[in-house]
């Protein structure tokens, strides 16, 4: 798509240029797209070859391009001043840095990950950040748009009630046994928890201790299982309820 | 009515409510049959199973544990079976040392759309469970050929039995005295003001000198076995004030772990390292650390770099050449003497949870009582919750009266954290902490 778009500015720059483009598939998915490729091509000259370019040279200043136009069944060759190459799109350097201190998912090529591809399309695993835009996939400017839109009335939703709906299962710490060695803050996947101080009302220090924030905890139960004095439970998959499941098993 | 078979395998499986038990779920809808020994304990995530949990299905009595999650990369929580694996990683090796059947812990990743592979692995768990009969060894002390070998300890852990009379056959006091020095800089100290009280050693026992003129009680010989950090947790200690506290090589590294666990503030004490070269202690033999390195202030002189004498894992070589029912019998034979008075837990630098997990009730986590399920609970417990954070100082082994070597225990897995992870407790303060983080590269040979 981008490269009918350069191909037609060209045009619009340079009156009297000609603009060549080699292509196996045009990926002009969307409304009007198909009907953009064929003004370049048709208004704007842009002449489009089905073929891959075998090889370039260079010859007094100026670049020889040979290719074949498969649907002609023809090799062609073209003197050229500029040969641009259509590269794919990849993510902004530094994203996984990002990613990594948002606690947000990503793919092998550094994409931003979705929590769900069809029904949470701009949340994260982390809860409060959201995506939108080529951080998540390769994106064009209408659907950048329209996701940052999305994005932005998810946003919205959290701000416009007065308290945070949350799932019933999360972590919770008996904050009278916590040891404070803070191992689960260390464990857990979304930073949901945190060291805190005990006060008395009066301001006078008593201890410290870990302390879940309920708007991050996801409920995975990790902070649990690494807890040395047990301080730590899961609502919904208390230690009470999956001991009593274990006695009556067998 | 036709015959009952006469041994039927019964499966506990903790799963993880995204991967597996969706995977066990599209078994059922896609109708695959699978033996019914299984019994599901369905969790959010492999990262919220306890390893207390395997101990209790075993000691309920399953006679085989299935633990299974979402392949790495897959979790729904992003990184909890990371974390588990981890921590199989470590109990599994301390399971050996056990002397469990390992043959009867399967560790699994299955995902949701393997259906098949849930079929398949319950299907050769139920028949090799089938095939070894009910777990009858656990926590069994006879029945077992060859336990004659061990009848007399020593041939395991010749040190850990001597005792007392260890101490007094090593002759040699340690080259770098400084007596003197070490009365001289708590003198200094509690003049000074800036420090209330200094943790020492005494002729019996530790000395909490809070007055300049007790810096005559303090001593520095070849008898200054114990690690003194264990008193900076107590409150009684704490209620006094700034501390100073004489250290050894060896004790600095509990400070060193005590720090990353925020149990200690560093500045908030002085720390006085004394040089060592070895109090004749089996830990003493393998020590890597003769000089202190963090400390504030270091009397006496030592051989920096003492090199590796001995091989650090050679106590448990005769262990872990028995059977896995031999090594079993052993600690069964051992444990029997536990009277769970919890000196091991009281010396323990370590151990400093204001509620340990053994007082818990609703739910009873630790079979309260001293017989053999309570004796292996308690001190699997002990052992793990150690994993990656004993420092060695086989303070445990030295405390506890009925002369049970938990070192071996305690040695296992340090054995395993640093084969595995290449990591030392308390040698390195930046290194993240063993358990409660991950690697992408962790081993996992054992998980199908």
């Amino acid at each position: 798509m981008y490269t009918a778009k350069h191909a037609m500015l060209y045009k619009h720059k340079v009156h009297d240029g000609q603009a060549h483009v080699f292509y196996m598939d045009i990926r002009a998915g969307g409304k009007g797209y198909e009907e953009f490729v064929r003004r370049a091509i048709e208004q704007d000259g842009a002449k489009y070859y089905r073929g891959r370019v075998s090889k370039i040279t260079e010859e007094n200043g100026k670049l020889i391009v040979r290719g074949a136009d498969t649907l002609a069944g023809e090799p062609v060759t073209i003197e050229a001043d500029m040969v641009v190459l259509a590269a794919a799109m990849r993510p902004a350097d530094g994203v996984e840095q990002l990613a990594q201190k948002l606690n947000v998912g990503y793919d092998e090529y550094g994409f931003l990950l979705e929590s769900h591809p069809k029904l949470r399309p701009v949340e994260t695993s982390a809860a409060g950040v959201y995506i939108c835009g080529a951080c998540q996939a390769p994106k064009d400017i209408p659907e950048s748009v329209a996701q940052a839109s999305a994005a932005a009335s998810k946003v919205l939703i959290t701000f416009s009630a007065d308290e945070l709906t949350r799932e019933p299962e999360i972590a919770k710490i008996n904050e009278e046994t916590c040891a404070a060695c803070f191992t689960c803050v260390h464990a857990c996947p979304y930073h949901a928890i945190e060291q805190a101080e005990i006060r008395t009302p009066r301001g006078v220090f008593v201890k410290r201790t870990a302390r879940v924030n309920p708007g991050l905890c996801m409920g995975c139960g990790t902070c649990v299982a690494v807890c040395p004095s047990k301080s730590a439970d899961l609502e919904g998959f208390t230690e009470q309820q999956i001991y009593s499941m274990v006695e009556s098993l067998v | 009515m036709s015959e009952r078979p006469e041994f039927e395998p019964k499966i506990v499986a903790f799963v993880c409510n995204w991967c597996t038990y969706l995977g066990a779920d599209l078994a059922g809808t896609t109708r695959l049959e699978y033996p019914p020994n299984v019994r599901i304990i369905r969790l959010p995530c492999t990262g919220r199973i306890d390893f207390n949990l395997i101990i209790k299905a075993f000691e309920i009595g399953a006679d085989s544990v299935l633990v299974s999650g979402c392949h790495p990369g897959d979790c729904h929580y992003t990184s909890g079976n990371y974390h588990a694996r981890r921590r199989w990683i470590l109990f599994r090796e301390l399971l050996q040392t056990l002397g469990f059947d390992l043959e009867r812990i399967h560790f699994t990743w299955i995902s949701a759309a393997e259906g098949h592979k849930w079929q398949q692995t319950v299907k050769e768990i139920t028949e090799k469970t089938r095939k070894l009969g009910p777990y009858k060894d656990l926590y069994q002390i006879s029945g077992v050929e060859g336990l004659e070998v061990l009848s007399d300890a020593p041939a395991v852990a010749p040190e850990a039995l001597t005792g007392e009379e260890a101490h007094k056959a090593e002759t040699g006091v340690p080259r770098s005295t400084g007596e003197e020095a070490l009365r001289e800089a708590c003198r200094r100290l509690l003049a000074e003001g800036n420090v209330k009280v200094v943790i020492g050693y005494g002729k019996r026992g530790p000395v909490f000198a809070t007055r300049p003129e007790d810096a005559e009680q303090l001593v520095w010989n070849n008898q200054c076995l114990a690690n003194l950090t264990v008193y900076l947790k107590r409150k009684e200690i704490r209620a006094l004030g700034r501390p100073a506290i004489v250290v050894k090589g060896c004790d600095e590294r509990a400070l060193v772990v005590l720090e990353k666990e925020s149990q200690i503030d560093r500045k908030e004490m002085h720390v006085i390292g004394m040089a060592c070269e070895g109090m004749g202690e089996a830990k003493c033999e393998t020590c890597g650390v003769h000089v202190p390195r963090f400390s504030d202030e270091v009397i006496g002189e030592a051989d920096k770099h003492p090199a590796e004498t001995g091989e650090r894992w050679k106590a448990l070589e005769s262990l872990l050449a028995l059977p896995p029912a031999g090594r079993m019998a052993y600690w069964a034979r051992e444990f029997e003497r536990c009277v769970k008075c919890y000196a091991c837990r009281q010396v323990c630098p370590m151990c400093y949870c204001e509620r340990c997990l053994v007082e818990k009730n609703r739910p009873t986590e630790i079979e309260p009582s001293a017989t053999a399920k309570g004796n292996f609970a308690w001190h699997i417990v002990r052992a793990f919750h150690l994993a990656g954070r004993c420092v060695g100082c086989d303070e445990c082994t030295r405390a506890c009266p009925a002369g049970i070597d938990l070192r071996l225990l305690n040695l296992s897995l340090a054995k395993a954290a640093e084969e595995q992870f290449a990591y030392r407790a308390g040698m390195d303060p930046k290194a993240e902490p063993l358990i409660g983080a991950y690697s992408l590269q962790d081993k996992e040979i054992f998980i199908r």
